[in-house]
């Protein structure tokens, strides 16, 4: 049905050019015994992003977050009568409502900042995803029991396994299925150094401001390295770059802990 | 019973050349046709069987391959007690009866002979039952339109397949929605007296509720073990352990339905007891039903609460063809604890042409951006009057079929608390009634069914209602 899709955009652009309303709430799985490496990334990024917004909201965990979701991945944001799931269509929702970090980005840094959040999609997403779902330590130790926390028996084992084999196939059409674990290892070293040499000693990215790419560099690494894993290698790799330890750290203490006090 | 047509019966002669053949069909085996093969008078006499003594020497059932005859023995074995020759045809008939319930043949003649060879006694009758066994698989192909969708549906069936009544089906449906209905279920019947029949069944459901704007997948096992406690009473005692996965339908779904969605686990046991003295399950003549379902989950699963439902109905035929129906429905339900919850699929709605006529599906109680959402109670009832078609054309054919039913249903759905507020609640559920009357036709499919076109006039609603004025079509096996 195209019309509707078509009506559900238009109500969409139309409503988001409303002032942002005050009793917006984020949804999200359990963060203590819940979340998983990836989706834990995506939501600590769109709360870094609203946060460089100044847009208030309320975190509302939700055990059926996942389903919840109008895409069906985690976050997604309740903003009156609409509901926006993931990174990149909040930041265009957000945008609508004359809100944006990177408006003041000339054309060739805006270039600069799409394909460097897209290098982060394709590889820490989906490095995230296959240490998670793929690497079987990680599985059995991590993963299902707190996928399966939630869930009663025997639904835990039979989603587990659903959403496993889900993962895998979307893993082996992006051509990662057949890559083995030192493989992936490689692809995150390349992505944090490549990272890394464009930050260079500036605060954010693009000069004191932080932009949409710094809010997914920090959920992503933040993540990475505060996430406790049976295999450590993820984190002391990201370790092994300064500069992008000190925008986490900056991150967290201009927007995080700030809010934490208030 | 007592009396038999006969065309010559000389004294001498009580038994030793009657025969009686009683023909498949039960009318037929009211009466009998005694034939004496000496005389050719047609006059007709009555004699009394109760008279004329007789004694089963042998049972005879002719056409068994893979029936057991253990059950068979025990389903003939009372016929040996009769002591005339009236209750040797009452027991055969009972017998014939009892056969045909086991689901194992498919037409079954009975024929009665004075028995001879050495073992004969001076009275004895050999009883013969002609059987033909179900063939080994049934199946068909076929297409099936309903709940916005086509489909088509694949069923088989293995009738007897271990030699004692026992059953295979299996059905299988795909739709053009891409939904996949699939069923597998086992019956066993047990012996006894209390008719035990025991029912395992694999099931995966796919509905789409767009009045609720979500769509449910439910895969589950459900056991069923069935018997009477009186000839017209039957308790079914069930589990069931279902897994529901429910989504919304569209982005634009209330966000209260949309908290309800995910996976969610279901366990729970369940008694039916069923009172049925009704002529026909569709459209009746006279009788009433009472059925009242108790469901208690919680029994391992996230989903748990108490669930009573009761369903009453009463026929009275007035004058010829004229009969009056009375129904009433209610349903509670309360949660068990706060750490198992109570999904959308398990509140009661009402509203629709098999709910409560005059209104659309789903359309009464609780609403939320114009999605039905359900409660925890409800009621409603009706009355009805169902006559012939006006001048009865068709009148001994066709018109049989059809109805004209005139009809005034009312009822409520709404949330109901238990504890402090439980009064205010109960008053508010009982003076808000929802109201409609109208006229319409309703045609009966076999026994199977029934269709309905109504013109619907609602006179009491409320706001948040979806009201049907005008005409309304339902088509279904279960009407209130």
């Amino acid at each position: 049905m195209p019309s509707v899709l078509l009506t559900e955009s238009i109500a969409l652009e139309l409503g988001a050019q409303e002032p942002w309303p005050q009793d917006v709430k984020l949804f999200q799985p359990y963060e203590v015994e819940q979340i998983l490496l990836p989706d834990n990334a995506n939501c600590l990024a769109v709360q870094a992003f609203l946060k460089m917004c100044g847009l208030d909201f309320e975190v509302e965990p939700r055990s059926n977050a996942e389903y919840m979701s109008p895409s069906g991945r985690v976050p997604f944001i309740k903003c009156g009568a609409f509901v926006v799931a993931e990174l990149d269509p909040i930041i265009s929702f957000v945008n609508h409502k004359g809100i944006s970090l990177s408006d003041k980005l000339d054309s060739v840094q805006k270039a600069d900042m799409r394909a460097y959040m897209s290098l982060i999609n394709t590889v820490l997403a989906n490095a995230e995803l296959y240490i998670t779902w793929c690497d079987k330590t990680t599985l059995q130790e991590v993963t299902k029991p707190r996928f399966g926390s939630v869930l009663p028996w025997p639904l835990n084992h039979i989603l587990a396994w659903q959403k496993r084999s889900q993962v895998v196939k979307k893993l082996g059409v992006l051509g990662w299925g057949n890559k083995t674990l030192d493989e992936v290892y490689e692809e995150i070293e390349n992505c944090c150094s490549a990272l890394s040499e464009r930050l260079e000693n500036r605060p954010y990215f693009f000069g004191d401001r932080p932009t949409e790419l710094d809010a997914q560099v920090f959920g992503h690494l933040f993540t990475i390295l505060t996430t406790p894993l049976p295999n450590n290698r993820f984190a002391s790799i990201v370790r092994g770059y300064p500069n992008l330890i000190e925008l986490c750290k900056l991150v967290e203490k201009e927007y995080f802990e700030r809010t934490a006090e208030a | 019973m007592g009396t038999v047509h006969c065309k010559d019966v000389p004294p001498d002669q009580t038994i030793g050349d009657v025969r009686s053949h009683f023909a498949a069909t039960g009318l037929q085996g009211e009466r009998d046709h005694y034939e004496s093969d000496k005389g050719q008078s047609t006059e007709q006499k009555q004699i009394n069987l109760d008279g004329v003594k007789a004694r089963v020497d042998k049972i005879y059932v002719d056409g068994l391959s893979r029936t057991k005859d253990d059950i068979i023995i025990a389903t003939v074995r009372d016929l040996f007690q009769a002591k005339d020759f009236q209750e040797v045809i009452v027991g055969a008939h009972k017998v014939r009866g009892k056969l045909e319930g086991l689901g194992c043949f498919r037409n079954i003649g009975i024929y009665i002979d004075t028995s001879s060879g050495p073992h004969a006694t001076p009275e004895g009758v050999e009883v013969t039952f002609y059987v033909r066994e179900l063939k080994r698989i049934v199946g068909g192909v076929s297409t099936l339109v309903g709940n916005n969708e086509g489909s088509l549906v694949v069923q088989m069936r293995l009738p007897n397949i271990f030699g004692r009544g026992e059953k295979l089906q299996t059905e299988y449906s795909y739709g053009s929605q891409k939904t996949s209905t699939f069923n597998l279920s086992f019956t066993k019947p047990l012996q006894g007296n209390l008719n035990p029949v025991f029912t395992g069944t694999v099931f995966q459901a796919g509905s789409e509720w767009p009045s609720s704007g979500y769509k449910q997948i439910e895969r589950g096992l459900l056991l069923d073990f069935g018997f009477n406690s009186t000839p017209l009473v039957r308790h079914n005692l069930q589990w069931e352990g279902a897994w529901r996965d429910i989504s919304c339908m569209s982005r634009s779904a209330a966000f209260q339905v949309r908290e309800q969605t995910g996976p969610s686990l279901k366990s729970s046991v369940r008694h039916i007891l069923t009172f049925d003295c009704r002529d026909a399950p569709i459209l009746p003549t006279c009788g009433s039903l009472i059925k009242l379902t108790q469901e208690f989950a919680g029994l391992g699963g996230n989903i748990g609460f108490f669930k009573n439902d009761l369903c009453l109905q009463s026929n009275w035929t007035l004058l010829a063809d004229m009969v009056v129906q009375a129904t009433l429905q209610a349903g509670f339900l309360t949660r068990i604890n706060n750490s198992q919850n109570v999904g959308i699929c398990d509140q009661f709605f009402l509203g629709g042409p098999l709910s409560l006529r005059g209104f659309q599906a789903r359309g009464v109680g609780p609403h939320k951006d114009g999605n039905a959402l359900g409660a925890n109670a409800y009621w409603s009832g009706g009355l009805h009057l169902f006559t012939p078609l006006p001048f009865s054309p068709g009148k001994g054919g066709l018109g049989d079929f059809f109805r004209t039913h005139l009809f005034v249903s009312a009822g409520n759905l709404d949330n109901v608390y238990l504890g402090k507020e439980m009064p205010t609640s109960f008053q508010t559920l009982m003076r808000t009634v929802r109201m409609a009357y109208g006229i319409g036709v309703a045609l009966r499919l076999g026994q199977m069914g029934r269709i309905e076109l109504n013109y619907c006039i609602p006179v009491l609603y409320r706001r948040e209602d979806q009201p049907n004025h005008g005409v309304q079509f339902g088509i279904g096996v279960h009407f209130p």
